[in-house]
């Protein structure tokens, strides 16, 4: 493997989804990389499509929805439109997710044990005896308890957050090349998220897993990532690393949403807030699509802004970036 | 500190848990799956004074909503008393009991299933007004638009129904109705862990607004200590069932003095936190079904001592205005 090759390198992504109401631009020419070890924070509020950028990664996209313009290449080798076969080979052992829904990876009539020795023997040529162990220890790896136990128990005995917990440890047995999380613990507190964040961290420092961490929570990932990704309606507004964007945010959406964390402003007093709200994905009209929102929107945001490049490693799609202010 | 509008004395809730979809289909399959009991509110003591904004914070299943819908009247407490503007709700004659129900007025985290997705908004709103006798029939529409007025919703829509809404519109209707019926004391559940953060702050700022021009108290039940910081003038802390530290906002950020609350403000993600160290595993978070014996935080606890592991730490008052529940409070 060369080691200078990012793990993940999406080129110009378009996910669309062809409804009978008209055509869903979910992923709208969205490119970035991710490197070996790397932490890429994918940043944006719900419904800009930062679970069907995740699914299309994965190759889990389905009908209506299709990957309709870009290259995902995973270690060099473009995956898109990947045989089924060669696609399922690939997730669990090199690839894997964690979804935002436990449910979506438990099966609620097998056993853990069952269900994470599967996991293992799947993919890799080891005893069922190695398998249990490292399942045992993988689940005491998440803070979960009395772990051999807890591998005969049902995913019913378990809560929404050991639950999740279940799914982040099935994700770390493999040891994958490349993990995405998606929103993994929104719904958990902040003492296990810290806990789990605490292991992610050790993955990819460890095994070199290149991380692509889904959240909504900016403060997360000021802790956790070394690059953003801001996503807004389908496509990536801003892009830099974690100090660049979010002490000198470029874009006004990523500048509104750092504003907006209540801890920035003073205490009982009004909070900076962005008016309006993101626009329908269906049918989107041309042009800049939060210029609806934006206190910088003038007659030139009418037309689509590029990507461009203002500094080295930053990225920023608007036509009157904040060049000179800090946040 | 002013007179309390709401008290609550040795506030108590057992549940027998009932069996969840999972559960049920395990146990269709012939798995064992037994009921359990749950002290979700454990002897809780607390009052809110008049305009006062108290946050409740504590992770998930510790008992906030429960103790919520206690103090909102919809649910009703297995053991203990409530005092609304210093009368035990429980003495109270049906009319004024009735009267202290509409006073108090809860807001859910999740807009769509608190709303009937078969009425119009200006039903949704107008009901209860209409129903309660506190608006005059032919003044119910008015009362409406003023409403939707004041939540920052245009009164055109209000014939629509709300899946025709926004999440976050959707959070002003359920705003909208609580104040409809002219509310003293607003239950804030989860209020804003539904919405986008860009939302979440016009949602927030709309709850600051409203205290301000109708001279609300609130309980602001929340997770997220960020919002909490920013809204409450006094912060509880609750751990399974029962409250263990109790302070004024600043002092209780500035100088956490129950060992869980500086466990819980150690791993909050702030912005300004960058490329943290997360730490490992420090214990499991136990069961609500079988909570540790003594004190319940002493399996997570560093500083645990023989006595906290079969001895209960009572609430005292540690210095003027605070308190927590924590046996090191009493010195060694
Ligand atoms: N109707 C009910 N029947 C049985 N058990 C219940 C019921 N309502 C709550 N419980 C249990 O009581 C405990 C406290 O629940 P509660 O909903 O008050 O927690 P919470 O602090 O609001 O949690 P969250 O942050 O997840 O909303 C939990 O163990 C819960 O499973
Ligand atoms: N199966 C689907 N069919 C049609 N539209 C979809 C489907 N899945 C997602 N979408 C749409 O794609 C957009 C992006 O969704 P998603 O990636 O889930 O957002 P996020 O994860 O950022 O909250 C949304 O407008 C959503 O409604
Ligand atoms: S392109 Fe125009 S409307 Fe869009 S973010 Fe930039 S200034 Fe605002
Ligand atoms: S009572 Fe004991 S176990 Fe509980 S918080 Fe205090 S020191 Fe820790
Ligand atoms: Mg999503
Ligand atoms: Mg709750």
């Amino acid at each position: 493997m060369a080691d200078n090759r990012p793990t993940l390198a999406v080129e110009g992504l378009k996910t669309y989804f062809f409804t009978k109401a008209g055509v869903i631009k979910a992923v709208d020419d969205v490119s970035f990389t991710v490197g070996r070890g790397e932490i890429l924070g994918l940043v944006g509020e719900s419904g800009c499509g930062k679970t069907v950028t995740g699914f299309s990664v994965m190759g889990l996209v389905d009908p209506p929805g299709r990957i309709t313009a870009g290259r995902i290449l995973f270690d060099g080798t473009d995956i898109v439109g990947l045989p089924d076969e060669q696609m399922r080979r690939l997730r669990g052992r090199r690839i894997a997710m964690i979804f935002q829904d436990p449910m979506m990876t438990l099966n609620p009539v097998l056993r853990i044990d069952t269900q994470m020795i599967e996991a293992i023997l799947a993919h890799e040529d080891v005893g069922r005896k190695e398998a249990w162990r490292r399942s045992r220890d993988a689940l005491g790896q998440v803070g979960i308890s009395a772990a051999e136990e807890r591998l005969r128990a049902y995913p019913h005995q378990f809560s929404g957050g050991m639950r999740q917990r279940v799914c982040i440890a099935i994700a770390l047995l493999n040891k994958p090349d490349l993990l995405v999380a998606d929103e993994p613990t929104t719904a958990l507190d902040v003492t296990i998220q810290g806990q789990i964040l605490h292991e992610v961290q050790k993955l990819c420092r460890e095994t070199s897993t290149a991380l692509i961490w889904i959240t909504h929570d900016l403060s997360v990932v000021a802790g956790l990532a070394e690059r953003i990704c801001v996503m807004y309606a389908g496509k990536i507004v801003e892009s830099g690393s974690v100090d660049e964007v979010l002490d000198a945010p470029l874009h006004p959406y990523t500048r509104g949403l750092i504003r907006s964390v209540p801890s920035r402003n003073p205490r009982g007093r009004p909070i900076s807030q962005i008016p309006g709200m993101i626009p329908s994905l269906l049918n989107l009209p041309p042009g800049c699509a939060f210029r609806n929102r934006c206190p910088r929107a003038d007659g030139d945001c009418a037309a689509d802004p590029e990507i461009s490049s203002p500094f080295a490693g930053r990225e920023v799609r608007c036509f009157h970036p904040h060049l000179t202010e800090a946040s | 500190m002013s007179a309390p509008i709401l008290e609550l004395r040795g506030i108590s809730k057992r549940f027998v848990k009932t069996l969840d979809l999972a559960e049920k289909l395990a146990g269709l399959l012939g798995m064992n799956v037994r009921e359990q009991v749950v002290q979700a509110v454990d002897g809780v003591n607390l009052f809110v004074g008049v305009g006062e904004v108290v946050g409740l914070v504590g992770e998930s299943g510790c008992g906030k909503s429960t103790l919520g819908r206690i103090v909102a009247g919809i649910l009703a407490p297995s053991a203990g008393s409530i005092l609304f503007r210093g009368d035990d709700v429980a003495d109270m004659p049906s009319d004024a009991a009735k009267n202290v129900a509409l006073k108090v007025q809860m807001i859910f985290q999740d807009p769509f299933a608190s709303l009937n997705p078969r009425m119009r908004v200006r039903d949704i709103i107008g009901e209860a007004p209409r129903v309660h006798g506190l608006v005059k029939g032919g003044e119910v529409d008015d009362w409406v638009d003023d409403m939707m007025l004041r939540v920052g919703l245009d009164p055109s829509f209000r014939r629509r129904y709300p899946h025709q809404f926004s999440g976050g519109q959707r959070q002003r209707i359920g705003i909208a109705r609580a104040l409809a019926v002219k509310p003293d004391f607003i239950v804030c559940d989860e209020a804003v862990a539904a919405l986008d953060v860009s939302i979440q702050a016009q949602i927030l700022n709309l709850f600051m607004e409203l205290r301000q021009e109708l001279g609300l108290t609130y309980l602001f039940i929340s997770h997220d200590l960020g919002v909490v910081e920013h809204l409450s003038d006094r912060v509880a802390i609750m751990y399974l069932g029962r409250i263990v530290e109790l302070a004024p906002t600043e002092e209780l950020f500035a100088e956490p003095s129950h060992p869980y609350t500086q466990a819980l403000l150690g791993e909050v993600p702030r912005l300004d936190m960058r490329r943290r160290r997360f730490e490992p595993v420090k214990g499991e978070i136990p069961s609500p079904l079988d909570p540790p014996p003594g004190c319940h935080f002493h399996p997570r606890c560093p500083l645990a001592m023989e006595r906290c592991r079969s001895e209960q730490p009572r609430l005292k008052e540690i210095a003027p205005g605070r308190f927590s529940a924590c046996h090191l409070n009493d010195g060694t």
